[in-house]
C-alpha cells in the first residue's frame, strides 16, 4: 500500500460563507499568506520523513478553496526540499492550458527531480472554465487532444507540428525531455464511470477523490479495469488511488472534533462560491455529456446526503480515516479489503483543521500507522 | 474551378492526366487507390494549376514498356514536367505517390520547388507488418478515421483491385527500400511531411525516420486523421498545405490576422 500526502492549500482566514464567485481577493492578507504557504510547504516536505510515498498538489483558481493556481511552482519547491518521495501534481488542468507548456513544465519537474514526477491530467472543477474563459462543453475534447499532444511532445525524438481541432503548433521540440520515457506516468480523475473509462483509454492511473459511497467507487473501478483490458493493458493496484479525508490524533474525540470542524468549514465556507459557479456551468453547458450528467445528478443527491452525515457515519461508510492510530490502521485495512486500491490519497488539511494538529497527526502516522499497513 | 482530362504523348508512351486551376504549378502524385480529387485539392485550384498524371497501369490505363520501377516513373514524369508544365513546380505525393515524389524530387531537384509528402509509403521498418488487405474492416480503420466523409462515387471494386496490383508492380516490396533511403539526403526542396494521428498504414517510425533524414523538412501530425488525410480532415489539410505552398518555410510563423499595422513598434 502506498500513501500520498495531498494538500489543497486553502486560505482559512475567510469567516463568511460567501456565495459569489469569483471570490473577492481583498480577504487575502499577503503577509499572512507568506507564512501560510511556507507552513504548508513545510508540512508537505515533512511527508517524506513520515513515510508517505507521494506528495500531492493540485490546481484551482479564483477562490480561497486552494492557493495553488500553478501547482508546478509548488512541485518545484518540494523537489528542492525532498530527496526520494514522488512528486504528484494532481493535477494540471489540461483543457485550460497550453499543452506544450504543460509538457515542458512537467518535463522540467521530472528532470530536476530525477524522475520522481507523477503527472496528473485533470479537467478541473467546472467553475474553472469560467476562470480561464474556456467553453466547458469542450472539456473532454480538449483533454483528449491535449493528452495526446503532451505525450507526443515528451516522447518524439524529432521536432514535429500539430494540426488539431483545438491546438495548432507548427513546430514543437521540448527541452528538456523527461527522465521517464516515453513520459512520466499520468493520473486522471475517475469519479464517474465515464471519466474512469477515459483514464483507462489513456493508460493513466485512476484517481477517485470524491467518495460519496463505496458502490459508486466499485462502479468506477470496474469501468476502469474493463476498459483497460479492452485497450490491451492490465491495471495494477498502485494504478488506483482513493482519496480519504484523514484525521489522526491521540484520542478519538480529538480526531473527530478536528475533522468535523474542518469538513464544516470546507463545505459551508470555502465551497460556497464554487458551488454557485459549478451549478451555473453544469446547468448551462455540456461540461458533462448527457449520460454522464445523470450520473452527476445522482452524485449530487448523494452529496446532499453526505453533508448531513456525522463523522462516525462517514467512518462506518469508509469515506474517511479518523481516530487514534490503532483505529486508523484498522480502517485502512478495511478500506483495502473493501476496495483493493494500491494508493490512498491522504488529505489532512481539510478546511480549517489546525495546522499544529495536522503536524501531530503526521507524526502519529509516521510512528504508529505506516509500518502496520505498508505491506497491504 | 474543375479538373479536365488530357493526354500527352511522351517517349515511352501516352500518359493521361487531370489538370485544373490557375496559379503556381503543383504536380500531384496519386496514391495506390488511383486518382481521387478531394475537396481540399479542389480548393487549391484557386491559387494553383494542379497537374495530376495517372501513373501508367492505374485507373484502367495501360502499363508502358520499360516503365517498371519508381526510378522509371520519376524519369517519365520528369519528361512530363518538361513537356506539359514547362516550369519548376511544387510536388505533392500521397502514400504510393509520396514514395514517387521522393524519387522525383531527389533525381530532379531543379524541377522541384517545394515538396509535400502526405503519409508517404516506403519506409516501413523491417519486421513491421502492414494491415492485411484481406481484412476489410481493419483496412478501413487504417485508411479512414471518418469513412462517413468518403464521397459516394468511389471507383468500381475491380478497378480498385487492379490499382493495388499496379502498386505492387512498381514497388515490389512494402518495406524500407535502401536505394530510396540513399536518395533522402539529396532532397533539396523544403519538405512538408504529413501523417494522421490515426494512420494505420504508415507507422510513426516511418515519418520520424524521414524527418531525421531529409535535410530541410517539417513533420506535422494531423489530429484525428488516418491514412487518407484529405478525406478525414480536409480543412486541416488545406490550412497546412495551402499555407506551406504559399509561404514555404515561412509557414512556421503565425501570420496573425493581418490587422496589425506593418510598422507597429515592438516593446
Amino acid at each position: 500500500m502506498q500513501f500520498s500526502y495531498f494538500h489543497l492549500m486553502p486560505w482559512t482566514e475567510v469567516t463568511e460563507a460567501g456565495q459569489d464567485w469569483p471570490v473577492a481577493n481583498h480577504q487575502f492578507d499577503p503577509v499572512k499568506g507568506t507564512a501560510l504557504y511556507n507552513t504548508y510547504l513545510d508540512h508537505m516536505a515533512y511527508a517524506e520523513e513520515c513515510g508517505f510515498d507521494w506528495i500531492g498538489c493540485n490546481e484551482h483558481h479564483f477562490s480561497p478553496y486552494g492557493l495553488m493556481s500553478n501547482p508546478n511552482l509548488i512541485a518545484a519547491s518540494l523537489i528542492q526540499r525532498t530527496k526520494k518521495i514522488k512528486i504528484a501534481v494532481l493535477g494540471s488542468l489540461v483543457p485550460l492550458l497550453n499543452p506544450v507548456r504543460v509538457a515542458e513544465e512537467f518535463a522540467m519537474l521530472d528532470v530536476i527531480s530525477g524522475g520522481r514526477l507523477i503527472a496528473g491530467f485533470m479537467r478541473g472543477i467546472p467553475h474553472e472554465y469560467v476562470a480561464y474563459n474556456i467553453p466547458p462543453s469542450e472539456s473532454f475534447g480538449r483533454m483528449l487532444e491535449a493528452s495526446e499532444l503532451i505525450r507526443k511532445a515528451w516522447s518524439s525524438p524529432q521536432p514535429f507540428g500539430w494540426e488539431g481541432k483545438y491546438y495548432q503548433f507548427r513546430a514543437v521540440s521540448i527541452w528538456p525531455r523527461p527522465v521517464q520515457q516515453p513520459g512520466p506516468r499520468t493520473l486522471m480523475s475517475g469519479s464517474t464511470p465515464e471519466s474512469a473509462r477515459f483514464a483507462a483509454r489513456n493508460h493513466a492511473k485512476l484517481g477517485i477523490v470524491r467518495l460519496t459511497d463505496l458502490e459508486s467507487v466499485h462502479q468506477c473501478i470496474a469501468a476502469y479495469k474493463e476498459t483497460a483490458e479492452e485497450c490491451g493493458w492490465t491495471p495494477q493496484p498502485d494504478d488506483i488511488l482513493i482519496g480519504q479525508y484523514t484525521s489522526i490524533a491521540e484520542t478519538e474525540a480529538e480526531a473527530k472534533k478536528n475533522l468535523e470542524g474542518g469538513i464544516d468549514y470546507f463545505l459551508n465556507v470555502l465551497n460556497g462560491g464554487i458551488r454557485t459557479a459549478a451549478q451555473l456551468v453544469l446547468q448551462k453547458t455540456r461540461y458533462y455529456p448527457a449520460e454522464a450528467k445523470k450520473a452527476i445528478e445522482r452524485t449530487s443527491e448523494r452529496v446532499s446526503v453526505l453533508k448531513g452525515m456525522s463523522i462516525q457515519e462517514r467512518i462506518d461508510k469508509g469515506l474517511v480515516l479518523c481516530g487514534t492510530p490503532d483505529q486508523v490502521v484498522e480502517q485502512i485495512k478495511q478500506r483495502h479489503r473493501d476496495i483493493g486500491m494500491g494508493v490512498i490519497n491522504v488529505v489532512m488539511k481539510v478546511g480549517n483543521v489546525p495546522n499544529d494538529a495536522i503536524r501531530r497527526g503526521m507524526t502519529l502516522f509516521k510512528n504508529h500507522v505506516v509500518e502496520h499497513v505498508r505491506g497491504l | 474551378m474543375e479538373f479536365t482530362e488530357h493526354e500527352v504523348r511522351l517517349l515511352q508512351g501516352t500518359v493521361k492526366y487531370h489538370k485544373g486551376g490557375t496559379g503556381l504549378p503543383l504536380l500531384y502524385f496519386h496514391s495506390a487507390g488511383g486518382v481521387r480529387i478531394t475537396p481540399p485539392i479542389k480548393a487549391l485550384l484557386d491559387k494553383h494549376t494542379i497537374y495530376m498524371p495517372v501513373v501508367p497501369g492505374f485507373d484502367g490505363t495501360k502499363l508502358l514498356n520499360g516503365i517498371d520501377t519508381y526510378q522509371d516513373l520519376a524519369k517519365l514524369f520528369a519528361e512530363f514536367a518538361d513537356t506539359v508544365i514547362k516550369a519548376q513546380c511544387d510536388v505533392l505525393g500521397h502514400s504510393f505517390g509520396g514514395r514517387l515524389a521522393i524519387w522525383f524530387a531527389s533525381l530532379y531537384p531543379e524541377k522541384t520547388r517545394l515538396l509535400v509528402l502526405e503519409a508517404p509509403s516506403g519506409f516501413r521498418p523491417a519486421g513491421m507488418k502492414d494491415v492485411d488487405p484481406g481484412n476489410a474492416d481493419a483496412m478501413l480503420r487504417a485508411m479512414y478515421a471518418h469513412p462517413e466523409k468518403l464521397p459516394p462515387n468511389q471507383k468500381p471494386r475491380e478497378m480498385a483491385v487492379e490499382n493495388r496490383k499496379m502498386a505492387e508492380h512498381y514497388h515490389k516490396n512494402r518495406n524500407m527500400e535502401e536505394a530510396l533511403v540513399g536518395q533522402l539526403p539529396k532532397l533539396r526542396a523544403v519538405t512538408l511531411i504529413l501523417r494522421g494521428t490515426k494512420d494505420g498504414r504508415v507507422p510513426d517510425e516511418s515519418v520520424l525516420f524521414l524527418k531525421a533524414k531529409i535535410p530541410t523538412s517539417h513533420l506535422i501530425y494531423v489530429y484525428d486523421a488516418a491514412h487518407a488525410i484529405e478525406v478525414d480532415q480536409p480543412e486541416r489539410f488545406l490550412t497546412l498545405v495551402g499555407d506551406f505552398l504559399a509561404r514555404g518555410q515561412g509557414f512556421l510563423v503565425n501570420a496573425g490576422t493581418g490587422e496589425e499595422p506593418a510598422d507597429a513598434e515592438l516593446a
